[in-house]
């Protein structure tokens, strides 16, 4: 009995989420060191985070708005994209800073010759802390936007929480290529600002873009998952597009996950 | 790496500059006649330049993500303009135009000097610029000269030439005050960084500051939004901090016609308040840098 409970516990921390929690846990102890920063840090990402709401308030409150979209909708939709980034930063976007910063110094080789997946790996060991602080910011966001707006129905709330696990899968998707990307174009934390940019598109309603636009943001690279359309879902304005979006975003996904694995399997070095 | 990079970044420099032998004695260099502080200062910016040449490529995305972020500002006052004719006292073209002078100051503005001062602090190395004939902020400031040359070409020409194709017109109300606003607004976003990383004397680890610090420049610098659409209270607020000078009074100087927290200003005396600003911060600067000095220790490095 006691041999299977302990056979249990070494399978759990063996798996996937053991090896995860395992880097968490190293990733916050070491953090701990400089604690009054880390806390600094925090709260900055935090305030960073109310830089796009400011602008939608500052707009507002100068008696402009978006077509369409009063101000505690487009602050939903921002609420929304930002818990997106909330998140995704802190838990597995890590891998791109991760991978950039190993494959420069060399010790992307230390991950490699482990013993579990690399992508495993390099999520596992990439667990930013200091990102959480965007997680409460969203959390912030989100709910003033709700406390101003009419209850919304169970079924609303059902197809937000799907199209929302679709914004993860984008930015999950977003976190590969951006990390296929630093193996190859070593040392350069720049792909991050290309990536952001792109993402930027996603932190306004669609409707403002210009068709052209708006058939890019959906089919192409559907960044329009990020926040438009969980909102649009939330507010039970959901449209058409929304379902060519879904397939392009598991397609999106599964070009990431081709690409990393790609980039890494063209990965050399002289042994870090 | 970033170690040896920068030690032989340092050597090369003064070598450039034709004058250290390996094993001179620092204080005889000192008096050396060609060992003059603008000597030094271009040998720091052509070595600058050089070392950032190698880093060309990142510079370049900008040429990608600056005309995308322009785009995405682009679309949101194109909407908004749909439904008036002017905010805070901006038409739409003047918008689009406050928006690309904006950016584009931010590319010459840019420097990651008090970054730099910090881990030089951190790790102890700034005790070998205590042993240097050469002042720390001159050297920085200079090397922010070399780095933002390559950025002039890199960056700024090829996104100018973005927006010149987009249709944005370029051409400065007051020539003259235009560029004087400038290379003022030049000097004072580096003051802005270096006094932070100057913060390191105290607190060793200044990333939270930094951040900090770099965010509410963001915010009260213009480069997010033209300040006057902020509220009254805070325009005035704003009025008597350093940011502006960094890039929304540039911008204002650029479009030819000043105004935060209702108050409007001839250009000229703008630009006399914006110099004066560069001095007081620049006075700032050195008193606590003063006293930062005084609390510095290390033990070789």
């Amino acid at each position: 009995m006691k041999r299977d409970r302990e056979s249990k516990v070494r399978d759990l921390r063996f798996s996937a989420l053991g090896v995860y929690l395992q880097g968490m846990k190293t990733s916050l102890a070491s953090r701990m060191a400089y604690r009054g920063d880390f806390i600094m840090s925090m709260f900055i990402m935090m305030i960073v985070e109310f830089a796009g709401p400011l602008i939608t308030w500052i707009i507002y409150s100068n008696g402009a708005s978006f077509p369409g979209w009063n101000q505690y909708e487009v602050l939903l939709l921002q609420g929304i994209f930002l818990l997106s980034r909330g998140i995704s930063f802190p838990f597995f976007m890590g891998i791109v800073w991760n991978t950039i910063g190993r494959v420069q110094e060399g010790t992307f080789d230390l991950l490699l010759i482990k013993p579990r997946s690399i992508l495993l790996m390099s999520i596992a060991t990439a667990f930013d802390s200091e990102d959480l602080g965007k997680l409460i910011g969203g959390i912030l966001i989100f709910r003033i936007a709700l406390k101003n707006l009419p209850p919304q129905p169970l079924s609303h709330w059902i197809s937000f929480m799907v199209l929302f696990l679709f914004s993860l899968i984008m930015m999950f998707a977003f976190g590969l290529f951006m990390s296929g990307l630093g193996i190859v174009w070593v040392g350069n934390y720049r792909i991050y600002d290309i990536f952001m940019t792109v993402m930027e598109f996603g932190m306004y309603p669609k409707s403002i873009f210009s068709k052209s636009f708006q058939s890019i943001l959906t089919y192409v690279i559907p960044v329009s998952l990020l926040a438009s359309h969980p909102a649009s879902a939330l507010l039970g304005s959901v449209d058409g597009t929304v379902l060519p979006a879904l397939f392009s975003s598991v397609i999106f996904l599964l070009l990431g996950i081709a690409f990393y694995f790609k980039m890494v399997k063209n990965y050399t070095s002289a042994g870090g | 790496m970033y170690i040896a990079a920068y030690y032989s970044f340092v050597c090369s420099a003064v070598k450039a500059a034709g004058r250290v032998g390996r094993h001179a004695p620092m204080q005889s260099i000192a008096v050396k006649k060609d060992n003059k502080p603008p000597k030094v200062f271009k040998a720091v910016i052509t070595t600058s330049y050089k070392e950032i040449f190698a880093y060309r490529s990142q510079m370049a995305v900008s040429v990608f993500v600056q005309p995308i972020y322009f785009l995405v500002h682009y679309f949101i006052w194109r909407a908004i303009f749909q439904t008036r004719e002017q905010v805070s006292g901006f038409t739409f073209d003047q918008m689009i135009l406050y928006f690309a002078v904006s950016s584009l100051i931010e590319f010459l503005n840019w420097d990651n000097s008090g970054y730099t001062l910090q881990r030089l602090i951190q790790t102890g190395q700034f005790i070998t610029f205590q042993l240097r004939p050469v002042s720390h902020i001159y050297f920085s400031f200079f090397q922010k000269v070399g780095q933002r040359i390559l950025a002039f070409l890199i960056e700024l020409i090829p996104v100018l030439c973005f927006y010149i194709l987009f249709g944005v017109r370029f051409s400065p109300a007051m020539p003259f005050w235009a560029l004087t606003s400038i290379i003022l607004g030049f000097v004072m976003s580096f003051l802005i960084r270096y006094t932070i990383g100057t913060c390191a004397f105290w607190f060793v680890k200044t990333d939270g500051i930094s951040r900090a610090v770099l965010l509410f420049n963001g915010i009260c610098s213009g480069a997010f939004l033209p300040l006057n659409l902020y509220p009254e209270g805070f325009q005035k607020f704003l009025f008597f901090l350093p940011f502006q000078f960094a890039s929304y009074v540039p911008v204002r100087v650029f479009i030819g016609h000043y105004e935060l927290a209702g108050m409007t200003m001839p250009i000229p005396r703008i630009v006399l308040v914006q110099a004066i600003m560069v001095a007081v911060m620049l006075l700032l600067n050195r008193a606590l840098w003063y006293l930062g000095v005084k609390r510095f220790t290390g033990v070789g490095a």
